[in-house]
């Protein structure tokens, strides 16, 4: 029994009889105990899951039905809510919060029969690209542990690459899925927005992130979207794909389409060795009978001034509630004003999230609002636009997931505005609402390289396809443990 | 420039005690001239995109208690309250 | 020049559910904090789940007042903190990316006077802060969110008021075109508040805020007015700022908002795509609305010449002009208008009342037709109703168990003629006298047959016997 087997590998071999659930849980918990003390992916590790896994497997001697997961160990970033479950968003301020229900895409997972083994670290409430602003402490990377590992969801992220899990869930704001798959090299889907439901996703900027699935695979990363997607009757922006089948015709190829490669994502900033395996991807897709050319978008310079300021004006609102009342840790109000009280209690926020809270106080205040926030709105919708035409040009848009290599521990803290360039190449697929995924591509040095595929709205069919065409061409290492 | 008054206006604003407002006053400084490239970008005219809806697509208007007792789950006041500091 | 501005609330108390949950949209009756959900409560991770028929009650609405409404709506955020206010901010609506809110632009007119209506806005209730104690000063605050997610129509007026009686007036005409539209009950505690802006030549506009009744709100405009008056005489500024009514001293106090507190920092709420709204939406709904108040009057008037004091109160209370609408035919139609507003009226003039009443539509037909017929009399008519809204037993049944039916029997009322000249002589030798007192014999007559005799009938034989 191999612990690094894909999702698709661990379906067929409980369906052989390879091994039981019971099996393949119990030696996963051992290698969490075992490894988790370094790596820190994990902010809670489901007690139940071993009671749960030999439930399954009496279900399956009983010949009761089960669903298509068959107890795989799932983990899931702690901005998710997994029912009577702790979800801290790794913070302070909800250290003691227990979500009183099932996140949309939990409760579809838990129908197939999927088994919850964890809550992943993040940076607080998702803020971040290393999760070193997780209240909790950062999580390694599993290739190098003075490395980050790229975030937010680097717990996600770490817990697929390092074996603690077959796949997980992230949220994917301004890259947040894709970041830290690259950094880790496992795979990472950004959804078009909508087409996965965030109801029970703690929201950071609603307006443009996604839940999306990281696994091992592309294929794996196609069958949990299968199971993830579609119209909810609880989120009002979700879209319907019709049942759509993501794994069928996975295997098409790319012979034909045409690929652009925006070139503000490859220009300066880009790391050598990351534009070297840039040129190395495209080469790859050509030779599968791609065409490529340059493609430019003018409001690319903009887009990341403009996530920020829609973040953090969102941000700003949607973490207005946290003011300790109805639920958060225990601080006695006695003695206390209102407004002296819940401005105590936010004190629990870190000082990335105070930091964004105060520019989203200042951004849309009635002074500035016109000046930043509506520019803001303005160039998302041109960035938009853009896009689309170039999508009437292309069928797919390519750019390396992160332009620089994974780095050391506290090297871009100090530096806001390095740090917000790290998001370069991802923020514009969140501020578009286009699918974007990001595929492990080549090593350099014994950092992982991962390439990022951008498709219109809606169009994760063929993205997948482009995806899983270029992993093809891929013969990475297995992970050091 | 951000000045130390506009930084404690909005950590006021946003109820956020600040042990030292002027630690963030750079941080944010920076941020905020950062943003200020947004008015390189010539989209005074544009005309923001926003997602729609039709109507039908909406919930019907049916009541459906929640199932469970869900102030039991809250941090709670003699059992059926929320409670929140005197107001003034 | 005096200008008053209003902005009213209304709840859709009729609907079923919330505004973005489906916990009962009307509170009332439930034990604090059991009407909740982890939406109406702004739990982590929920999202608003917009109700359907809430856009199309605040847009018939909004058609009723003649307003514009638009194509797309959008909603925003107002953020501030409150503790009533779960998510510390409210979906509200806003025009500030052109026309989205449920209408605008509409008007009304009151005694002659047009009152313009600038904005309708669909919106949450916050929950309800009790403090234990007796003010804002006690040490504690308690929250009950059974009300948080209420729909809730915000009602805004241009300052198009000259004095506080047209605030009566006009909010008796909303009040009872909510109730007839059938999406509110104006009635229950809290169902409809009012905040209100005012000014007087030369001086600045003053909110007015916490107002809990609309009686409270003409006393409120009152000393608001005398108050800005007396400093405009002795020449003292009246300065913009919002102040807030207080109940028991009955005067308005200034709230000293703090600085900030007015910055709302509104912005889309992303959570809610904006809804299309496609005109055959509102051509069915403009279809679909009941008649309004002044179309029934006019209709009441022209078709069953009813006098115009009786179609003004028939029209403009729903439950009165249901009644009619359901009892009324070609024949007795004036007959039900008199029996509900001069009888019916006195017997059901509380909502408890209305609630208890065994009275339905059969009754009142039988009972207008009963009088048509001459099986009763009009005077009778009146113990009818009272025993049918008691016990909801038949018009025949009451007419027979009370001995109510009509005297039209000659020697019948001989008879009691002739108890009466006995017992009378006095008045039969002032009637002789003066043939305009007989009026007196004649109710002594009904009076013996307990108002079953027919009055015409009566004095017709009495004149014959007294020779007058």
């Amino acid at each position: 029994m191999n612990l690094s087997i894909s999702a698709l590998e661990y379906i067929d071999a409980i369906k052989n009889g390879d091994f039981t659930i019971e099996e393949f849980v119990s030696k996963t918990l051992d290698h969490i105990k075992k490894v988790d003390g370094k790596l820190h992916a994990y902010l809670s590790v489901n007690e139940k899951a071993l009671d749960q896994a030999k439930e399954l497997d009496k279900k399956r001697k009983a010949k009761e039905k089960i669903g298509s997961c068959i107890g795989m160990p799932i983990a899931v970033k702690d901005n998710i809510c997994v029912k009577d479950t702790k979800t801290t968003c790794a913070s302070k301020m909800l250290e003691k919060y227990v979500a009183p229900f099932d996140a949309t895409v939990i409760a579809r997972l838990r129908k197939q029969d999927a088994l919850f083994i964890g809550k992943t670290n993040l940076d607080e409430f998702a803020m971040g690209t290393t999760t070193e602003f997780s209240a909790y402490g950062p999580s390694k990377n599993p290739w190098n542990t003075q490395y980050v590992p790229g975030g937010s969801s680097g717990g996600s992220a770490v817990a697929v690459s390092a074996l603690e899990s077959i796949a997980s869930l992230g949220s994917d704001t301004g890259g947040s899925v894709r970041n830290p798959a690259s950094f880790c090299s496992i795979v990472g889907l950004k959804p078009t927005y909508g087409l996965v439901s965030r109801y029970g996703l703690i929201s950071y900027a609603n307006s443009i992130e996604q839940i999306g699935p990281m696994a091992r695979t592309v294929k794996d990363t196609a069958f949990l979207l299968n199971i993830i997607s579609g119209i909810d009757p609880n989120d009002n922006t979700t879209i319907d794909n019709h049942g759509e089948d993501y794994l069928k015709d996975i295997e098409a190829g790319i012979d034909g389409k045409k690929i652009g490669i925006i070139s503000e994502m490859v220009g300066k900033g880009t790391d050598k060795e990351v534009s070297s395996a840039t040129k190395k991807a495209l080469s790859k897709f050509e030779s599968l009978g791609a065409k490529c050319e340059e493609i430019s978008l003018d409001m690319i310079d903009y887009s990341v001034a403009s996530y920020y300021t829609i973040t953090s004006t969102e941000a700003g609102s949607n973490l207005a509630r946290y003011d300790n009342l109805r639920y958060g840790f225990d601080f006695d109000l006695e003695g206390y004003e209102f407004n002296s009280y819940i401005a105590k209690t936010r004190k629990n926020f870190g000082p990335e999230v105070t930091r964004r809270l105060i520019i989203g106080g200042f951004v849309p205040s009635a002074g500035h609002a016109g000046r930043y926030f509506l520019k803001a709105l303005k160039v998302k919708s041109r960035l938009t636009k853009e896009i689309n035409s170039a999508f009437k040009k292309v069928d797919f848009l390519v750019a390396p997931t992160v332009p620089i290599l994974p780095f050391k521990f506290g090297e871009k803290l100090d530096d806001p505005v390095a740090m917000f360039l790290i998001d370069f190449n991802t923020v514009t697929a969140n501020l578009t609402g286009k699918p974007a995924i990001s595929v492990p591509f080549e090593m350099s040095n014994g950092l992982p390289i991962g390439i990022q595929i951008i498709a219109d709205s809606m169009q994760e069919k063929s993205l997948f396809q482009a995806a899983y065409a270029l992993e093809s061409t891929t013969n990475l290492p297995k992970v050091p443990l | 420039m951000v000045s130390k008054e506009e930084i404690e206006h909005v950590a006021k604003l946003m109820k956020i005690d600040l042990d030292d407002h002027a630690v963030h006053i750079d941080r944010v400084q920076k941020m905020i001239e950062y943003f200020d490239i947004l008015d390189k970008a010539a989209t005074e005219s544009e005309e923001i995109i926003v997602n729609e809806q039709p109507l039908e697509n909406l919930r019907e208007d049916k009541y459906e208690p929640y199932k469970d007792k869900l102030i039991d789950k809250l941090k709670h006041y003699k059992e059926k309250f929320v409670r929140a500091p005197k107001m003034v | 020049m005096t200008k008053i501005g209003l902005e009213i609330h209304c709840q859709l108390t009729k609907l079923e559910s919330k505004l973005f949950c489906s916990c009962k949209a009307d509170y009332r009756g439930f034990e604090p904090n059991t009407n909740i959900c982890p939406v109406c409560v702004g739990l982590p991770g929920s999202l608003p789940r917009l109700n359907k028929k809430a856009i199309e009650k605040a847009t018939v609405i909004a058609m009723a007042l003649n307003c514009q409404t638009p194509p797309k709506i959008a909603f925003f955020r107002k953020n501030y903190f409150y503790p009533d206010l779960p998510k510390n901010f409210q979906i509200t609506q806003l025009n500030i990316y052109g026309p989205t809110s449920i209408g605008q632009e509409g008007k009304i007119s009151v005694e002659g006077k047009e009152i313009r209506i600038r904005r309708i806005q669909l919106e949450e209730d916050p929950g309800r802060l009790i403090y234990e104690g007796s003010s804002e000063r006690t040490q504690i605050t308690l929250v009950d969110y059974n009300r948080a997610g209420t729909p809730l129509v915000e009602i805004v007026t241009e300052p198009d008021f000259e004095n506080p009686k047209q605030v009566r007036l006009f909010l008796n005409i909303l009040s009872d075109l909510l109730e007839n539209l059938g999406v509110s009950d104006p009635s229950l505690e809290g169902a409809m508040r009012a905040d209100a802006n005012v000014s007087i030549e030369g001086g600045s506009k003053v909110e007015i805020k916490n107002i809990n009744s609309f009686y409270d709100l003409e006393k409120a405009l009152q000393f608001e007015l005398t108050r800005q008056q007396s400093l405009a005489e002795r020449k003292i500024e009246i300065i913009q700022e919002t102040r807030h009514w207080d109940d028991r001293r009955k005067i308005t106090i200034s709230a000293r908002s703090k600085e900030g507190e007015e910055d709302y920092r509104y912005f889309l709420e992303g959570d809610i795509p904006w809804v299309m709204i496609a005109p055959q939406v509102v051509s069915r709904l403009k279809k679909d609305m009941p008649e309004s108040i002044s179309s029934k009057r006019e209709r009441y008037i022209k078709n069953f010449d009813i006098p115009t004091q009786v179609a003004d109160v028939l029209s403009s209370d729903k439950f009165y002009s249901d009644l009619f609408e359901q009892a009324h035919s070609e024949k007795n139609a004036k007959e039900v208008a008199n029996l509900i507003t001069t009888d019916l009226m006195g017997f059901v003039d509380t909502k408890e009342k209305r609630k208890e009443s065994k009275l339905n539509a059969k009754h009142l037909s039988d009972l207008a037709n009963s009088i048509i017929e001459n099986k009763i009399t009009r005077n009778s008519s009146k113990t009818v109703l009272q025993t049918i809204v008691k016990t909801g037993k038949s018009v025949p049944q009451i007419i027979s168990e009370l001995d109510l039916g009509h005297v039209s029997d000659e020697k019948e009322i001989t008879m009691v003629i002739d108890e009466v000249i006995k017992e009378e002589s006095k008045a039969v030798d002032e009637a002789k006298q003066k043939p305009e007192t007989i009026n007196y014999l004649v109710g002594k007559v009904m009076k013996k047959t307990k108002g079953k005799a027919d009055a015409t009938l009566t004095l017709e034989l009495l004149k014959k016997r007294l020779n007058c």
